[in-house]
């Protein structure tokens, strides 16, 4: 695969992000500030602790606020279908020397290394405001779960973003979507507690295998054969969803 | 190494729509040489778009087979669109980037290289009176500027074929007449270009061969002689008179003619009909006036068009 084509598209969506500063900014400090106020917020109201780790809300929460900004980056991403779409280079950008994989690839890349980056800033900061643990032995792993966290989103949102054409129509389903895997997940509280259907329908949740899984690298909470399994089903969904992005955009005329 | 650079064999696209299908394109064989300047003509929905989609990959043919300097358009997508750079007919343009940054970011996908990239945007830039806009975002340009931005790019780059689809679309006439130049130049030095138009005096002038279709099937094909001759007994007559003699009306209706203008003291007649017959219009039209001046020429495209467009839509 030509690593040239790959670049090129990495650098024009990397041209595009910085040309918005602001947009930049949010991308990166977005999961931080989303700590600091709910979690924060949280932690001091209800005081809560999981398990025999006996570790603060804030701790437990930084997975769910890294896997939530790797979904919205995703989502951002693939989005941005639709602007191209609208400024007529979606489909000149057909004709130029790549096939449909590598520009799938490509367009991921960049928002894959937003992901690394925001992520750093925001394990350290949390680390430096709010006293979370660091385990810096398992920070590739953790590089490693967020580029694949992206793009195995970013794949899922392409197949509908490629898909469907109306605009408002994306957004209306990328709302359900938030809605139903972000809350319908291991994210924001510990499943244990819960009803079984509800227990249930977060296990088959993605999102829940991604939280899982970055939770362990974060704070080492979770049952290591299950996070292997969550690993597995991850990787095995991204492979899934790449299949079927690749698919529409192929079948784009 | 084949001479030919586009292959065209009995090219079928259907587009199914609530359980009917429409055939855009049907059946459609033709060759373009390399180097050569190859024009697709036709009216709204004749299928020349959807012809160049399949050329250029955009689109998968329902049947028959395309290529590219010898690459499928569907078995070898990729090695066609390494050879090619397209003007689709809808503006594209980068809109967050600067005008450079679209030729550069352009450039790079195709391989070229950080070194020579800058001196040709740069002179891609001056050619297309693009400099003074150089930094400015394509979001910030007005159309037909941004048009000129999406046609420039086809000068960064040195692909062998080259593909525009109704590339002067908001273009001004001197920027026009410009690039028409520089696509006789990069034809002269090689490259096959192959265009589609609406307007017809642009192909006559820039085209060595001419395919029109209508209703996805093709209609005629070859150089702007070989069209005359497949339209032929199609004349164009100008008669300018000191005063319009009168009753001249009646006299060019009755012999049927495709088109009738009047500019103040000149008529232009349009007609179809046997050479003898043309002759004893005009003379019998000069013993009506003073007459000035004469000109009898065979059909223009525009003509040859109509003419051959008329006939498909009768058949």
């Amino acid at each position: 695969m030509s690593t040239g084509v790959l670049m090129a598209i990495m650098a024009r969506e990397g041209k595009i992000r910085v040309t918005n500063l602001m947009f930049i900014f949010w991308d990166l400090f977005y999961p931080l500030a989303y700590l600091l106020v709910f979690g924060v917020g949280i932690n001091a109201s209800l005081g809560f602790t999981t398990g025999d780790l006996n570790i603060d809300y804030n701790a437990f929460f930084l997975a769910g606020v890294l896997s939530m900004a790797s979904f919205g980056i995703a989502s951002n991403t693939s989005w941005s279908f639709f602007m191209d779409r609208d400024n007529g280079i979606f489909y000149e950008m057909l004709t130029y020397p790549m096939s449909r994989s590598q520009y799938l690839l490509g367009k991921v890349l960049f928002n894959v290394l937003v992901a690394v980056l925001q992520t750093a800033i925001t394990i350290l900061l949390a680390a430096a405001l709010l006293g979370v643990p660091l385990r810096v032995a398992y920070w590739p792993l953790l590089a490693l779960a967020m580029m694949i966290g992206t793009s195995g989103w970013f794949f899922f949102y392409a197949i509908f973003a490629l898909r469907i054409r109306r605009n408002d129509a994306f957004n209306t389903v990328t709302s359900i979507f938030y809605f139903v895997f972000l809350f319908a997940s291991s994210m924001f509280y510990p499943l244990e507690p819960l009803p079984f259907a509800f227990q249930a329908a977060a296990y088959a949740n993605p999102i829940t295998w991604q939280v899982d899984v970055i939770r362990y690298l974060t704070i080492g909470t979770g049952d290591p054969t299950l996070i292997a399994i969550e690993s597995a089903a991850f990787l095995a969904f991204t492979a899934i969803a790449f299949g079927f992005a690749g698919h529409a955009l192929r079948n784009q005329e | 190494m084949s001479d030919v650079a586009i292959r065209v064999d009995q090219l079928v696209k259907t587009y199914r729509s609530s359980g009917s299908g429409v055939r855009a394109v049907d059946g459609v064989s033709f060759e373009v040489k390399r180097g050569a300047i190859f024009g697709l003509l036709g009216p709204n929905g004749a299928g020349k778009s959807t012809t160049l989609k399949i050329l250029t990959t955009l689109v998968r043919p329902t049947s028959g087979h395309a290529s590219v300097l010898g690459h499928d358009v569907v078995a070898h997508a990729l090695e066609v669109r390494k050879r090619i750079v397209v003007v689709i007919q809808e503006h594209a343009a980068e809109l967050f980037l600067s005008v450079r940054d679209n030729l550069i970011t352009f450039a790079r996908f195709h391989g070229m290289r950080d070194a020579t990239i800058q001196d040709r945007a740069d002179s891609v830039m001056e050619q297309f009176g693009l400099t003074a806009e150089a930094a400015k975002k394509a979001q910030d340009l007005s159309g037909g500027f941004r048009r000129r931005v999406q046609v420039a790019k086809v000068f960064m780059v040195d692909t062998p074929v080259v593909f525009l689809d109704e590339f002067s679309t908001g273009m001004d006439p001197i920027l026009k007449r410009s690039v028409m130049d520089l696509l006789r130049k990069e034809a002269a030095r090689g490259r096959t270009i192959v265009l589609t138009t609406q307007i017809l005096s642009e192909a006559e002038e820039l085209c060595d061969d001419i395919l029109i279709i209508d209703k996805g099937r093709q209609v005629a094909r070859g150089d702007l002689n070989a069209l005359k001759l497949a339209s032929d007994r199609v004349y164009e007559i100008t008669l300018a008179f000191d005063r319009l003699p009168v009753g001249y009306e009646t006299l060019v209706d009755s012999f049927q003619p495709l088109r009738v203008h009047v500019n103040s003291h000149t008529l232009h007649i349009t007609i179809k009909d046997e050479e003898a017959r043309i002759l004893s219009l005009v003379t019998a039209l000069a013993a009506r006036g003073h007459l000035l001046r004469i000109e009898i020429n065979g059909a223009s495209l525009e003509d040859i068009f109509i003419d051959l467009t008329a006939k498909g839509a009768t058949a």
